[in-house]
């Protein structure tokens, strides 16, 4: 099962790529928009964290145009803001506030990727 | 008589004759005068012997009596003249007689004249003659009469034989004056020769028959109604000789007078009653009135009236209304009443017209109860069904009489009229007189008709104007219960009528508003308030919709002034209608709001991105490292872990915390918020050596929340200070356009592409290489939240303006 973390943070990208591959997942990043739909193509990953906040083109767009391509690909947008009641992020199929906990994150991914 | 005898005889009378004797000679000069010649003369006889006659007359009376002598001494003959003196007005007249007196040889050498006054017999036979003139005149004058008079004039002797015949007779009776004259009464028809031999009869006892009214036959055979006024003649011992007869065609005459005046009578009555019922507009006093119309004796003069209205629902005739006395003893009461109190039609009519209106009438209580199916047939119903009137003279011999009627009210007789209106037989008018049994002619039947069509329309008149009053009340009941504030304005800023929602919002009653100037009342000002719509409707004639903030009243309000205008068109006012949508507004605020943390979310969402990622590594590292340690370096690890964990459990609390923050608007100068902004950025202007140009202009009064503006002139100061490389100007100015205040932040900067400028304020856009792209989209929230807007003109290499333009909202 292979995860792409897109998050401009390459501590956080690190960690991520870290806590999955202990939990047996092969992990890809990208650090912005660009490089994400371009991993996103290349890769064809199971499952995407995507940040919202990013250096190039926001994540609400990157998820979009992920959606068009490969709808059925799940997304979770990890952030460090809660946005949901500002900005819509209908497309994706979870949720989560970045947490030093990450928990929560790793449940959502199996459930995720059990369907 | 001897010679001395008869000289003193002479003598005598000479003397003492009353007449005045003068004696001329051939030169008429006077020889002798007796004394009673100066009557005529003036002067004694003495002073008149030797004078010239001509000389001595003519001037004092007149007369002159050589004027008479002249023939008698020319002929030789006596001769009389009569002369007229009119000296004093009164004329006087005198007989002169002249005597010639002849010489010894036989000529006539003197005269005697004889003056008698015959003054009184003069005027007599003048009197005779006048009277014999005007007497001629007068028989003149009568014959004319006779003979021109319209009226045909006869005479006839005691045994009907004509004797006289004028034109008038000729034209009435078609006999010329041969034809009649002679013949035995030619124009008396047979049947009636009897009457006429009575009359015969009545005009030898010297009885006049005046003006009879009798028939008589033409020349042609036709009967003719005239008019007669007999009498006898008499001759000049009173023996009654003949008769005359004077005759007027009044067959055609007679109708049509009849029918004038009976006409006159009926429309007059008619036009009184119904103008007295179009004066009102109460079904209840129109019924009265026009049942006391039938009843009263100057009125129809009936005994009891019913009216009947049609109840097309139940499809019945049901009684509305009945006048009348209930027994013989009250009938006798109120006539008597009536005609001792002398009140006319009119008099009772205008009591009912402005009285109380009473029901209480035992008749009308009588015959409130009655109720007649339309699908019956009797001849009330069939009054209504046929639009015809009945006459029923005797309630026994006809099979349609209303047995109700004949029940409980013991009609014997009586007559029943449609009431008509608009080709609709909207009631029936039931009359009788049951209390004088006078029968019901065909005259009142006439009359009935005519009058029961001005009742039917006034009976629909006042249903109509029930109708009206209802929906009215309907109208008032709606205006009263809208829950808006529903007010009308006239031209000139009065109010003129209010619903209950305006006097319990104000607090004030009715009475305190209504006649008020609408911008003292609603806003508490002392002249008419620009920003109110009524003063737009007022000139531009259209309706406008406005929201309105009012300090006075205390709220905002979406209000709606209409035009009204009259049937003519004439302009008279406005109509608002006024809705309180302070509570609307304030959930409109909360939603501005929710929106506006969406923005104060984005600074906090660059907050958080700054401060949460570097404790997710940390804490999320603080953990990887606390499963791989052991002992006291694993604590230190888990330590660090729940620290971090404490860190992000706070920096969500302050997150939620920002999102609450509410707007607090309050009354500020736009000048005042720029300057607070410059302070803010002053160290960095002056560090880097920028040219702050600053043109303020007036003070501008804003209602807004300072601190948000201040953040979005901040964010738009703060790009163009960044925008500034190394060094440049960047001027602020702020003026008034139109109702809006501009604050507008020029930079002499590279300028923003052309094909970024659509994207600016969007979130996340930026240029910069270290900008979050949300700036400018939380300015422009917050300009929007104060109903303003921004515009930006750049061009690259040019610099960039930027104009916040917020509106001016007058208090």
């Amino acid at each position: 099962m292979k995860i792409l973390v897109v998050d401009d943070d390459l501590h956080i990208q690190r960690l991520y790529k870290e806590e999955f591959e202990d939990e047996g997942y092969e992990v890809v990043v990208a650090s912005n928009g660009q490089e994400a739909i371009e991993m996103f193509e290349k890769e064809v990953p199971d499952i995407v964290t995507l940040d919202i906040l990013l250096p190039d083109v926001d994540g609400i767009r990157i998820l979009r145009q992920m959606k068009e391509k490969n709808p059925k690909i799940p997304i979770i947008m990890s952030t460090a803001y809660d946005y949901r009641d500002d900005f819509a992020v209908w497309a994706s199929e979870a949720y989560i506030v970045k947490s030093s906990d990450m928990d929560e994150l790793k449940a959502m991914i199996k459930k995720l990727l059990s369907k | 008589m001897d010679a001395a005898n008869s000289q003193k005889f002479t003598e005598v009378i000479f003397t003492n004759m009353r007449d005045g004797i003068v004696t001329l000679d051939r030169d008429f000069r006077i020889v002798s005068a007796n004394e009673s010649i100066q009557r005529w003369a003036g002067r004694p006889a003495a002073d008149l012997i030797n004078r010239d006659s001509r000389e001595v007359f003519h001037k004092v009376s007149q007369i002159c009596p050589h004027c008479a002598a002249l023939p008698a001494f020319e002929t030789g003959e006596i001769t009389t003249v009569t002369q007229k003196s009119g000296n004093q007005g009164t004329p006087i007249y005198a007989e002169l007689s002249v005597y010639p007196v002849r010489n010894e040889r036989g000529e006539v050498a003197e005269c005697i004249v004889f003056i008698q006054d015959i003054t009184d017999r003069m005027l007599c036979h003048d009197e005779v003659l006048r009277l014999y003139s005007e007497m001629t005149q007068t028989k003149e004058y009568l014959e004319s009469i006779i003979e021109h008079s319209a009226d045909g004039i006869v005479t006839s002797d005691l045994n009907g034989i004509i004797t006289s015949w004028n034109k008038g007779a000729e034209r009435i009776y078609g006999f010329t004056k041969k034809e009649a004259l002679g013949q035995f009464l030619p124009f008396v028809p047979e049947f009636l020769m009897e009457t006429e031999w009575e009359n015969n009869r009545k005009m030898r006892n010297g009885e006049v028959l005046e003006r009879i009214e009798t028939f008589r036959k033409r020349k042609d055979g036709t009967i003719i109604s005239v008019s007669l006024t007999l009498s006898p003649i008499k001759n000049a011992v009173g023996e009654i000789i003949g008769i005359s007869g004077i005759s007027r065609d009044i067959s055609e005459k007679k109708n049509v007078e009849k029918e004038l005046i009976r006409r006159n009578q009926e429309l007059s009555r008619l036009f009184f009653i119904s103008s007295a019922m179009r004066g009102t507009l109460d079904l209840d006093r129109v019924l009265r009135m026009v049942l006391t119309a039938v009843t009263m004796g100057d009125g129809l003069g009936f005994n009891r009236a019913i009216l009947f209205l049609v109840d097309e629902e139940k499809n019945i005739l049901r009684a509305a209304m009945g006048v009348g006395p209930a027994s013989y003893e009250e009938a006798f009461h109120v006539w008597e009443k009536l005609s001792l109190e002398k009140k006319t039609l009119s008099d009772i009519m205008q009591e009912i017209a402005v009285g109380l209106t009473r029901k209480d009438s035992f008749f009308d209580r009588l015959s409130h109860s009655i109720e007649i199916p339309l699908t019956e047939d009797t001849s009330l119903t069939r009054a209504v069904k046929e639009q015809k009137a009945f006459n029923i003279d005797d309630v026994g011999k006809e099979p349609l009489s209303d047995a109700v009627l004949i029940q409980q009210l013991g009609t014997r007789a009586f007559a029943a009229v449609p009431l008509i209106s608009r080709n609709k037989v909207i009631g029936v008018l039931w009359v009788d007189n049951y209390f004088n049994n006078r029968a019901i002619t065909e005259e009142d039947m006439r009359f009935l008709t005519a009058f029961s069509n001005h009742v039917a329309s006034a009976i629909e008149n006042a249903r109509l104007f029930e109708r009206v009053k209802l929906a009215e009340q309907e109208l008032e009941n709606i205006f009263e219960s809208i829950s808006d504030m529903v007010y009308f304005v006239t031209e000139d800023y009065v109010v003129k009528n209010i619903n209950q929602a305006v006097s319990k919002r104000l607090g004030k009653s009715p009475e305190e508003i209504i006649g008020k100037k609408c911008y003292e009342i609603f806003h508490g000002m002392h002249q008419p308030w620009a920003a109110c719509p009524h003063q737009k409707t007022v000139e531009r004639r259209e309706a406008f919709v406005q929201e309105v903030e009012d300090s006075h009243m205390g709220g905002t309000f979406i209000t709606s002034s209409s035009p009204i205008f009259d049937i003519t068109g004439k302009f008279m006012g406005t109509v608002h209608v006024v809705s309180d949508i302070t509570e609307l507004k304030n959930l409109r605020e909360r939603v501005i709001k929710t929106e506006r943390m969406a923005a104060l979310g984005e600074v906090a969402a660059r907050v958080a991105h700054e401060i949460r990622n570097p404790l997710v590594s940390l804490g999320g590292f603080a953990r990887r490292l606390e499963k791989k340690l052991n002992g006291s370096m694993k604590e230190y690890a888990d330590i660090i872990a729940k620290e971090v964990g404490r860190l992000e459990d706070i920096l969500n609390e302050i997150l939620s915390f920002v999102k609450e923050t509410r707007i607090q608007k309050e009354c500020v100068a736009a000048q005042k918020l720029m300057e607070d902004v410059i302070s803010l950025v002053r160290s960095e202007i002056d560090d880097r050596g920028i040219a702050l140009v600053r043109e303020f202009g007036d003070p501008i009064e804003l209602y807004v929340d300072p601190n948000r503006v201040k953040d979005a002139l901040l964010n738009i100061v703060k790009n163009a200070i960044q925008a500034l490389e190394n060094t440049g100007t960047i001027s602020l100015r702020i003026y008034r356009k139109d109702k809006t205040c501009i604050l507008e932040i020029s930079d002499t900067g590279p300028g923003i592409a052309e094909e970024d400028l659509p994207f600016i304020f969007d979130p996340f856009y930026t240029t910069k290489k270290a900008g979050t792209g949300l700036g400018l989209t939380i300015t422009h929230r917050i300009i929007e939240e104060h109903d303003g807007r921004i515009e930006v003109e750049s061009k690259a290499g040019k610099g960039s303006i930027f104009r916040v333009v917020i509106p001016i909202k007058e208090l």
